[in-house]
């Protein structure tokens, strides 16, 4: 039996490899699988408190984020598309234009 | 067990860090790829059979399919740009930092069991109950999100008539 403490701190760990996948990398498409591994890092604390709760509900919202999810990577990819055919790039230096 | 949970724990790190770490965007989506199987095998661990399926089905098998079909698309070379010192030094000092913080806070207050707390075994029939019962109404929402997530993708990745005209 593995405590659910385990879980937590491997879940912590990845959440954090992600914001840093975030903060540091300049490629769109990466940034955007970094969300991907934050969104999976935590739907597995979900699960872990589902399991020391005894309780379906928080498998309910690993349910919904999977949704959201795909809901986001449809938007988001259709958005690096768009971005790539106005500035043949997709690193986010390049697309400076509203920064100020 | 246990012994299996490290070795898990230790490939789902490690692919984590891949695709981070990689310059070359198609490998990061391999690692991605091979980080959502072994997250389905920790849902599986934790007796939630229906999302260690549903993981694999719906992240390995459409988001990440989707990716890698968008990466292929643009035929993106990696970018060789030098990573600027001073970001890669406040992202990862954060990091360290927020873990440090979290870490202990974790080991400290999580109970390994709750007293009088029955195991649930999160299969089909169980959360299928829970999601057409008590989230109807979330469930029937969560149509309208896709429905409209499939129209902001369709009008966003279309092509303009002012574009070709230019």
């Amino acid at each position: 039996m593995i405590p659910i403490s385990y879980y937590l701190i491997l879940s912590a760990i990845m959440f954090i490899i992600g914001v840093v996948g975030v903060i540091t990398r300049r490629n769109a498409i990466i940034m955007f699988m970094c969300i991907e591994l934050m969104l999976n890092a935590v739907n597995i604390s979900f699960v872990a408190f589902s399991k020391l709760h005894g309780n379906l509900d928080g498998q309910i919202g690993v349910f919904f984020v999977m949704v959201v999810a795909a809901a986001e990577a449809a938007v988001g990819l259709a958005i690096i598309i768009s971005l790539f055919r106005s500035i043949k790039s997709i690193s986010t230096i390049d697309a400076s234009e509203l920064k100020w | 067990m246990v012994i299996f949970f490290w070795l898990l724990a230790f490939l789902a790190l490690g692919s984590a860090l891949g695709v981070v770490l990689c310059r070359n965007p198609v490998y990061s989506a391999l690692y991605l790829i091979l980080n959502l199987f072994l997250v389905a095998a920790f849902y599986a661990m934790m007796d939630a059979h229906f999302l260690a399926v549903a993981q694999i089905i719906v992240y390995a098998g459409a988001i990440m399919v989707l990716v890698l079909f968008v990466i292929m698309l643009l035929g993106l070379k990696p970018i060789n740009t030098p990573r600027p010192i001073l970001v890669t030094t406040i992202g990862i000092g954060s990091g360290i930092w927020f873990l440090s913080v979290i870490l202990p806070i974790i080991a400290i207050s999580v109970p390994d069991s709750l007293p009088g707390v029955t195991p649930v075994i999160g299969g089909v029939r169980e959360v299928g109950r829970l999601l057409y019962g008590k989230y109807v109404f979330a469930f029937e929402a969560a149509s309208i999100l896709i429905i409209a997530a499939i129209a902001g993708a369709v009008a966003l990745a279309k092509k303009r008539k002012i574009e070709e005209v230019r």
